[in-house]
């Protein structure tokens, strides 16, 4: 197979000519690829799905439990997790393949009871990619293209884009599962949608495809597409988005800015005295100071709001204990995750902290 | 459209079409080969000469291959139906066109018009080959091509074109409720072949009311005992019940596979 150009997104009209002789269709590194310290979602374009008390019940059990979802238009939404949590029950309800037990939802500004409304301007992948096995990934993309009336001329488009524009007249089952997710992803695109949704959409690609699938999410969303990812790669999901929503047995448990839900737990204040005899004296400070904190690795590590560090160093110094390095560390959204998803013992947030900790 | 170009597969074709024809063809060559002169020889495939001499003598190859016909039919809409669902496909295509009664009934229309062709072909085969195999045998086949042959021909041929979309029907209703193609055949087979021959054995009014047996009934023209007007009109009846509740079902169920 080709080295799949970078994953740029046609819209309704093809792309001429040969797509590895523009540059600017290379794959684009993704700014931040650390933490991300974008603002919150903007929410100049209004919502594109809201929903209020959505429930979705098999017996007793509430598989999705009264979530009431706010997807800003314009932005990457991450949507995460633990397995069984209702992740995609939830997507299958947002796209009219299942029925609400309870509550309502809009899509695009439509209700969720008359998904034909709006499901003509949305693509998604769900699970795992779904086709006719016998079938080439063409011929699949072409049945999919005919029955949403969509133009057929975007297939070869959207097979060259995710990097199967040589292997499109080969049958689905012959596929490795990476590209089986890339047609799933051309299958997505196919509407030229306004709100793409994605389940796990890099399961099963390789690192490469990985970082053109997270190139291919900015890029739709710069272009003002909506976006909603589902994955369990929390690592992932904070490199690429802007927006996360964590459910959690059917209940929802944060939804609001990545940046929001990391800032909301509470940073490390970490400090190595230049000598290790200090260290126990060190750790007293912090007590007394109201920070009560413990010893590991030869330094001192004390759970602050990481403006408390410089006053660290200050009340060190008058107990004249040099400081050898004294540094903040932030917690990640898998720590965040896990906070917030662990119901023994820790508080559960709902919505976004109304303000965020300075950096 | 979007189910044509399904049914245009090679393998489909192959396999669905070719065994169709295969069994019109091996019914109409066996009914031939083993015409007799004289009284038949018991059950079978034998018939006499003159018999096959009647005008009606051209279909009665294809007649007797109704029921196997029919068989595969169902078959054909069954897995065209349930692999949808085994497949995952499903979701992808009520994602593209949510309005599931138009969906069903755009996937239904498409089916009948690949059952109509496959089985008209099927026929054109069957009367070729009678037509080429008839003067070997000593069969007067004048009778075929006069009008009364031709008029009898196009019925046959019509009995057993609704009766083999009546078996794709039961097959796409059966892949419908038990979404799988596996599933429906096995127990449309197993409904169609034993369960109502022993129904019809131990229930006399059974041929009025099976669909099986109302099926074959139809294909053969009616019968002595239940006329072709009130078998049409049970299976129309049937046919009705199967599409608003298949409809029902199918709009109204979850695609949680």
């Amino acid at each position: 197979m080709a080295t799949p150009v970078g994953w740029r997104v046609p819209r309704a009209e093809p792309l001429p000519g040969d797509l590895l002789a523009h540059d600017d269709l290379r794959p684009t590194p993704v700014a931040g690829s650390q933490t991300m310290t974008t603002a919150a979602a903007p929410p100049s374009g209004g919502l594109a799905v809201t929903t209020t008390g959505l429930t979705k019940r098999y017996g007793a059990r509430a598989v999705v439990d009264a979530i009431d979802l706010e997807l800003p238009r314009g932005v990457i939404s991450g949507f995460v997790g633990p397995n069984g949590a209702g992740k995609t029950t939830t997507l299958r309800m947002l796209l009219g393949l299942i029925r609400p037990s309870a509550g309502t939802g809009e899509v695009l500004g439509h209700s969720i009871t008359d998904p034909a409304s709006y499901l003509a301007r949305v693509g998604a992948l769900i699970e795992s990619p779904a086709f006719y096995p016998t079938m080439s990934g063409r011929r699949n993309l072409e049945i999919l293209a005919v029955l949403g009336r969509h133009d057929r001329r975007r297939v070869t488009t959207l097979l060259a884009q995710v990097g199967l524009g040589d292997r499109g007249g080969d049958v689905f089952k012959s596929y490795s599962l990476g590209m089986k997710q890339r047609l799933g992803i051309a299958a997505a695109l196919l509407p030229d949608p306004e709100l793409l949704v994605l389940d796990e959409p890099t399961n099963g690609l390789d690192p490469a495809g990985i970082r053109e699938v997270r190139a291919l999410l900015r890029e739709l969303a710069d272009d003002g597409l909506t976006v909603l990812v589902s994955s369990h790669l929390l690592g992932e999901i904070q490199t690429i988005c802007d927006h996360l929503v964590v459910i959690d047995a059917g209940q929802l448990r944060y939804q609001g800015a990545i940046d929001g839900l990391i800032s909301a737990q509470t940073a490390e204040v970490v400090a190595i005295p230049e000598h290790a005899t200090d260290l126990k004296r060190l750790a007293a400070i912090c007590t007394e100071a109201g920070h009560p904190c413990r010893i590991e690795d030869g330094a001192v590590h004390a759970p602050a709001p990481p403006e408390w560090a410089p006053e660290l160093n200050r009340l060190a110094m008058r107990q004249e204990i040099t400081l050898a390095a004294l540094s903040v560390s932030r917690g990640t959204l898998e720590d965040a995750f896990f906070a917030i998803t662990d119901t023994e013992g820790h508080q559960i947030l709902a919505h976004a902290p109304e303000t965020e900790v300075a950096a | 459209m979007s189910e044509l170009l399904k049914l245009r597969r090679r393998g489909l074709l192959l396999g669905g079409g070719g065994l169709l024809l295969g069994f019109t063809a091996l019914f109409t060559i066996l009914g031939i080969e083993n015409a007799t002169k004289g009284a038949t020889r018991g059950r079978g495939f034998h018939v006499t000469v003159a018999e096959l001499s009647k005008p009606d003598g051209l279909v009665r190859g294809i007649e007797r291959a109704s029921t196997l016909m029919g068989i595969v039919m169902l078959g054909i809409f069954a897995a065209a139906f349930g692999t949808e669902y085994t497949t995952g496909m499903l979701r992808n295509l009520l994602v593209r066109e949510p309005r599931r009664v138009k969906f069903l009934t755009g996937k239904y229309l498409a089916l009948l018009v690949f059952a109509v062709v496959i089985v008209l072909v099927a026929c054109i085969v069957s009367i070729v080959l009678a037509l080429a195999l008839a003067p070997g045998k000593g069969i007067d086949t004048s009778a075929w091509t006069s009008s009364t042959g031709i008029a009898d021909t196009w019925r046959a041929v019509w009995h057993l074109l609704v009766a083999a979309l009546g078996y794709g029907t039961v097959g796409a209703a059966l892949a419908i409720i038990f979404r799988s193609p596996v599933a429906a055949l096995a127990i449309g087979v197993a409904w169609i072949l034993p369960a109502e021959a022993i129904l019809s054995a131990l229930w006399s009014n059974g041929q009025y009311w099976l669909p099986g047996q109302l099926l074959s009934n139809f294909a053969s023209g009616g019968s002595s005992s239940v006329s072709l007007a009130r078998t049409g009109l049970t299976l129309v009846v049937y046919w009705a019940i199967i599409a608003v509740g298949t409809s029902m079902l199918f709009s109204r169920r979850d695609v949680a596979t």
